[in-house]
Formats: structure tokens, C-alpha cells, sequence
């Protein structure tokens, strides 16, 4: 791993604020990842980690706050940029890996990965030949022709790994990317993830409920009422 | 240490239908995403029932005019013939909609111990109660629209709204069938559930598409037109191995169909250069008996628009006609338009349908980045590609029949050709514009992705 606190954060966030109704999520939230840095998002359901991760990710922006990313070309203001400025932030510079992997059940696994790379403009045939890589990077060699329907609930969501990793995003976002897995293949996912992101200089955010999970990140915030509680190094990788 | 205790069939099923009766208050409380899928299957319904009556209405006024001509009776069945079929098939996907709707739900009570029977009353009675509401609108709706379709020129003056109000009787029987139809459609989109309560969410692979249906289908139709040709006798033989033979064509045109889409969606997906290119293919290929489904209302409509549109775009260059002839035309040109809206229709409900289906998809693809635009092109291919295929397909069947009949029209009524062409293209256009419809449901799913 190799995080780099001298150079600028990648994403800096500061005095985040975010309520849906009567109900806050977020009441005051900052927080710094650094290059190469996994982040481990605790807390119970309703404390706000999810919200957090989504206006780190630019997904929705909070009421007050703001939240600057670092990324190749330059720092922008994620939370300052229109609706379609993010999604295109999202697509080029974030990977994204959910708890059910939401991979299009259609398409194959290599199609899935190629997906970003075709919407950034890459030629199928390259893009296909790109994912066929990262597939066998993660352990997914000759599965490439094989659709969702067909790969066991690891095997998938190693391919939203992938996929989440097409671009080379400079980081990854995770939403309880284990969450609907079993113990050893968590093992495993957490492994291929984290392998892909900080093993290869890039950062990682990622929520979750699992302490052994997060026990794998560099650092674990712990957020409670729409606050961070606290903010410390993993007690062991 | 217990015994097993045989359990009455009697007290059983009285225990089921308690159960269920329990059950269906509960159920049938609504959020904002489920209420769309109630809205959705009971507009289809509406529109539905309000067609067939007007179709059947003007069938029995053709009935009624055997005096005038004797070919009447008899094309009034084969337009009755050609709507029937997919206004069904409308009804049908209406209610595969609100059966799944409830799917998750049905699932969950199969998995606390409900039994098959339970869940397949409850899904039974839900999809009967939004046909029925559906259909008793379509009354009111055909109701509106039987001064408009009064208008219409038929016998050299128009029909008139009068002749065109059904009985009491006849309405109920047209509402209790689609209802019926309803309840079928319902009960076979839910067998995965009563099987296993497990399945619903474990997607399957499609089955793959065999070619010997499509080669029976083939094979009918070839026959069909054979007995066309050496067919003898009076013009009411004829007329009646006509209508049995475009019977036969509609309903074999169900097996050639979905193995014709398979075969373009295969073809699609290797030419594949875009996300919404390649996602479209392969949602084609992926249920072409779906993809079908959409678009099938068009198909044999096309072909007797370009067998008809050619034929009549000649008649109407001699100087003294019959009124038949010029009656057929306009027949012809009505069958179009409403095989377009019945086809508009099934497109605005499937895709609205599509979109809440797969909504957690699509909002976690939009938080990945792929922007609205691009999922708005993919479905649109989803709809064009079969759409397309299929037009293209049935225009050149025909259009091979009577070839020599439309090079004679393009030369000698261009204008009536015309006609014929501008309902095309006006079809086409109410079709984007019911997939255009289902644009909005996407951006407010998109854009309320906490409701998700």
C-alpha cells in the first residue's frame, strides 16, 4: 500500500450537512482520503455513513459543506458541479462496487466491464480485449462469455470489481460490497478489491457493517447520528 | 414425538381462501413506485376494452349489411380478426404487470409458509380487480369515442353513432372476456412463484430459440397461400378460406416472430459499437418472445396494408367503383391506425413496466455514471430493432405477393400510396411518442433514488 499524506487529499471534505425532510443524516461531517488510502465507513443503520459516501461520490450534493476531489487534471468542487458535470466526474475518475453488484443481466462479463470504457468512447473490440484482463486479474479467466445468471454471488461481484476498476479510477467507492456474502468468499471479494484498489496505488472508500471487513482498511470512521465519532487506523490488515 | 396430522382438504382450502382474505387488505396498500404499476395495467385495460368494443361494434354493423354486399360480413370478420388478436395480447401484457407487481411480495409470503393456492388466489383476485377497473373504463372510454368513430366514411355516408351502441349484453360479455383474459395471463405469469418462492429472483437463462416453430409457421403459411391459389367455387368459399387462412397466419405468425428477432438480435449484437447498441441487442436477444410480443400487433396489419394499400391504391384510378372498394380502403387504412395505437400502447406500458422492474439497476448505473441519455437510447433500440424487423419483414412478404400491383401503384396513384405510407409514418411516431412517455418515469426514478 501506498498512501501519500504529503500531496494534496483526494477527495477533502468539510463541514458536510445533508437532512431529507425532518430527518438529518449529516450534521457536520469532514473528512480526507489520501492517495492509496482505504477508508472504512462504520455505523448503524440511519447514522448517516451511506449519505456520506454518496456526497463524497458526488451522487447528491450536501445542503452545506464541500467536498473537493484531486483527481489528474486538477481539484474541482464535486458538490459545486451540475447534475450531468458528476455523472461524467463519476464515470471517468470514480469505480463504483454495490452490495448486489447491479451488473446488466444481459450482458456477458466482459461486456459488463467494457461497459465504462464503451461509454468513454473506447472501441468494443479494445474494450472487450481490457476487460478479458481485469476479468483474469481477478480470477475470472474464461468466464468472460458467462452472464450474471451464471456466476455465483462472488464471482459477480468480483466482476462489478472490474468493472469498478475499467478506468483505473483514482478511487473506488464500495457500498457494502460484502454484504450479501458469506464469510470466505467476503474474504475473497475483500481480498480481489482491495488488491485492485490500494495494491495498485489507488484509494478506497468503502461502507460497511462488517468489523472484519474493515478491519482490512487502512482506516475506520465511525459515524453516529450524522456524525463522525471517530476517525483511526485498523487495528490489524 | 408429534404425529403427522392429515389436514382435511376441505378445512385446507377453507383455510387458504380465510388466509387470503386476511391477507388481501394488507396487500393492497400501495407506495408511489407500486401505485404506477397499478395506473399502468389499468389504462391498458381501459384502452383495451374501449378498442374491442369499437372494433367489435363496427364488425356487427358490416354483419348487418350482407344486403348491401356479401363481402361485408365477411371482411368486417377479417378486420375483427387481425385486432382480436393483439388487443388479447395487449390485455395479456397488461396483466403480466399487475401480476408483477406483486411478485417480490408473493415470493416473501411463499417463503413465511403461504401456500401455492394462497398465493395464487391473492394474485388471481389483485389482477382481476385492475382488469375489471380498467375495463369498466374502457366502457366509458368507447363511450367518448363512438361519436368520433361515427364520423367515419363508410357506405358513402358516414357510419353514425348510432348504429355503432352495442347492447348492454354485448358490453358485458367484451368486459367479462377481457377480464377472463386478465386472470389467465395473470395465473401463468405466476407460476415461478407458486413453484418457488425462490425463483422469482434468480434469473434463468431464456430458453434458447428453436427454428422448428418458426419452420411450421413457415410451412402454414406457404400452405395457406397455396389453397389462395387453386381455392374454387363462389365468392363466399373464397371469402371464407380467406379469413381462415389469415387466421391461421396471424397466429402462426407468433411462432416465426420471436425466432426472426433471435436471429437479428444475434446479428445486432455481433455488429454492437455503442452501450446502448450493445445493451439493446442483447435485451432483444435475451427474450425475443418479449421483444415480439411488443411490436406483433403491426405485423400482419403491414402485410394487409401493403396487399391492400397496393390493391386499393389501383382501384381507386378507375373511374366508376364500387363502394365495397372504396369502403376496403378505408377499412384498411382504420385497422392500421388501430393496430398503431394498440401497438403505442403495449410499448408505453412494457417499457414504463421495463424501467420500475429494473429500477435499482438503472439508479445504480446512473450513480456509476451512465447517464440518462444512454439508457434512454438503449430502450428506445429495445422498441426499434423488433419494431423495425418486424415491419420491414411483413412489408416485403406482402410486397413480394403483389409486386406487380405496387410498381403499378407508385406509377399510377402515387398519391394514394401516399396515404397508406403517412399512416406508416404516423404510427411509427405514436409509437416513439408512447416510449417517449415512459421517459419521464425513468427521471423520476432516476431522480428519487432513495425511494429505491
Amino acid at each position: 500500500m501506498h498512501v501519500h499524506p504529503s500531496s494534496p487529499p483526494l477527495l477533502h471534505a468539510v463541514g458536510l450537512t445533508k437532512s431529507f425532510g425532518e430527518t438529518t443524516a449529516l450534521a457536520g461531517v469532514d473528512l480526507t482520503v489520501h492517495r492509496g488510502e482505504s477508508v472504512a465507513i462504520m455505523g448503524a443503520s440511519g447514522s448517516g455513513k451511506t449519505t456520506l459516501l454518496h456526497i463524497l461520490a458526488g451522487i447528491t450534493t450536501p445542503d452545506t459543506g464541500v467536498v473537493t476531489y484531486t483527481g489528474p487534471s486538477g481539484a474541482v468542487r464535486v458538490s459545486e458541479l451540475s447534475d450531468a458535470e458528476r455523472s461524467r466526474l463519476r464515470r471517468e475518475q470514480f469505480g463504483f462496487v454495490f452490495q448486489q453488484g447491479f451488473l446488466l443481466p444481459e450482458l456477458t462479463a466482459a461486456e459488463n466491464v467494457a461497459l465504462p470504457l464503451m461509454l468513454g468512447g473506447m472501441r468494443r473490440g479494445d474494450a472487450e480485449a481490457h476487460a478479458a484482463r481485469g476479468l483474469a486479474a481477478l480470477g475470472l479467466a474464461g468466464m468472460e462469455g458467462r452472464r450474471p445468471g451464471q456466476l455465483s454471488g462472488g464471482q459477480a461481484q468480483r466482476v462489478a470489481i472490474a468493472r469498478a476498476q475499467a478506468t483505473g479510477a483514482p478511487v473506488t467507492f464500495a457500498d457494502e460490497p460484502t454484504g450479501a456474502l458469506d464469510s470466505a468468499t467476503s474474504g475473497e471479494v475483500m481480498g480481489a478489491l482491495l488488491g485492485s484498489t490500494t495494491g495498485a496505488g489507488r484509494s478506497l472508500v468503502l461502507v460497511t457493517h462488517d468489523e472484519g471487513v474493515a478491519a482490512r482498511c487502512s482506516r475506520i470512521v465511525r459515524v453516529r447520528d450524522g456524525l463522525v465519532l471517530s476517525d483511526t487506523a485498523a487495528a490489524s490488515r | 414425538m408429534s404425529a403427522a396430522v392429515a389436514t382435511p382438504a376441505r378445512s385446507r382450502d377453507a383455510g387458504d381462501v380465510g388466509a387470503v382474505l386476511r391477507l388481501l387488505p394488507l396487500l393492497a396498500r400501495t407506495d408511489r413506485q407500486s401505485l404506477a404499476t397499478l395506473v399502468l395495467p389499468v389504462v391498458a385495460f381501459a384502452v383495451t376494452t374501449a378498442l374491442l368494443l369499437t372494433v367489435v361494434a363496427g364488425t356487427i354493423v358490416f354483419i348487418a349489411w350482407e344486403e348491401r354486399d356479401v363481402l361485408y360480413p365477411v371482411l368486417g370478420a377479417v378486420a375483427c380478426t387481425l385486432l382480436v388478436v393483439p388487443l388479447v395480447t395487449l390485455s395479456g401484457v397488461a396483466a403480466r404487470l399487475s401480476a408483477r407487481r406483486r411478485d417480490d411480495r408473493l415470493a416473501t409470503l411463499r417463503l413465511l409458509g403461504a401456500t401455492g393456492r394462497s398465493v395464487t388466489l391473492i394474485a388471481l383476485i389483485e389482477s382481476t380487480v385492475v382488469a375489471a377497473v380498467g375495463a369498466i373504463a374502457g366502457v366509458a372510454l368507447h363511450v367518448v369515442l363512438v361519436p368520433f368513430v361515427g364520423l367515419l366514411p363508410f357506405g358513402g355516408a358516414p357510419l353514425g353513432a348510432g348504429a355503432l351502441w352495442l347492447s348492454p349484453g354485448t358490453v358485458v360479455v367484451v368486459v367479462v372476456l377481457t377480464v377472463a383474459v386478465a386472470a389467465l395471463a395473470a395465473a401463468s405469469g405466476l407460476r415461478r412463484v407458486r413453484i418457488t418462492p425462490l425463483g422469482v429472483r434468480a434469473r434463468t437463462d431464456a430458453p434458447p430459440l428453436r427454428g422448428l416453430p418458426a419452420l411450421i409457421g413457415a410451412a402454414v403459411i406457404v400452405a395457406g397461400f397455396l389453397a389462395l391459389q387453386v381455392v374454387d367455387g363462389g365468392i363466399l368459399v373464397f371469402a371464407a378460406v380467406i379469413s381462415v387462412v389469415l387466421g391461421a397466419t396471424v397466429a402462426v405468425l407468433n411462432l416465426i416472430g420471436p425466432w426472426l428477432l433471435g436471429v437479428i438480435g444475434r446479428i445486432q449484437v455481433r455488429l454492437a459499437r455503442t452501450p446502448a447498441q450493445l445493451i439493446a441487442a442483447r435485451a432483444v436477444l435475451e427474450d425475443p418472445k418479449a421483444a415480439w410480443r411488443q411490436v406483433s400487433g403491426v405485423a400482419m396489419t403491414t402485410f394487409i396494408a401493403v396487399v391492400g394499400g397496393a390493391g386499393m391504391s389501383l382501384i381507386g384510378t378507375a373511374q366508376d367503383i364500387d363502394q365495397i372498394l372504396v369502403d376496403i380502403r378505408v377499412g384498411v387504412l382504420v385497422t392500421l391506425a388501430i393496430s398503431f395505437v394498440m401497438v403505442a400502447c403495449t410499448v408505453g406500458v412494457t417499457q414504463a413496466s421495463a424501467v420500475l422492474d429494473r429500477r435499482e439497476l438503472w439508479v445504480n448505473l446512473h450513480r456509476a455514471g451512465m447517464a440518462p441519455e444512454t439508457m434512454d437510447g438503449a430502450r428506445r433500440r429495445q422498441v426499434l430493432i423488433p419494431l423495425v424487423a418486424t415491419v420491414v419483414f411483413s412489408a416485403c412478404v406482402g410486397g413480394i405477393l403483389v409486386l406487380p400491383l405496387i410498381g403499378a401503384a407508385v406509377l399510377f396513384a402515387p398519391l394514394s400510396l401516399a396515404v397508406v405510407a403517412a399512416c406508416f409514418a404516423l404510427g411509427f411516431a405514436s409509437i416513439l411518442g408512447a416510449l417517449a412517455a415512459s421517459r419521464p418515469v425513468l427521471r423520476r426514478v432516476l431522480a428519487d433514488p432513495e425511494s429505491v
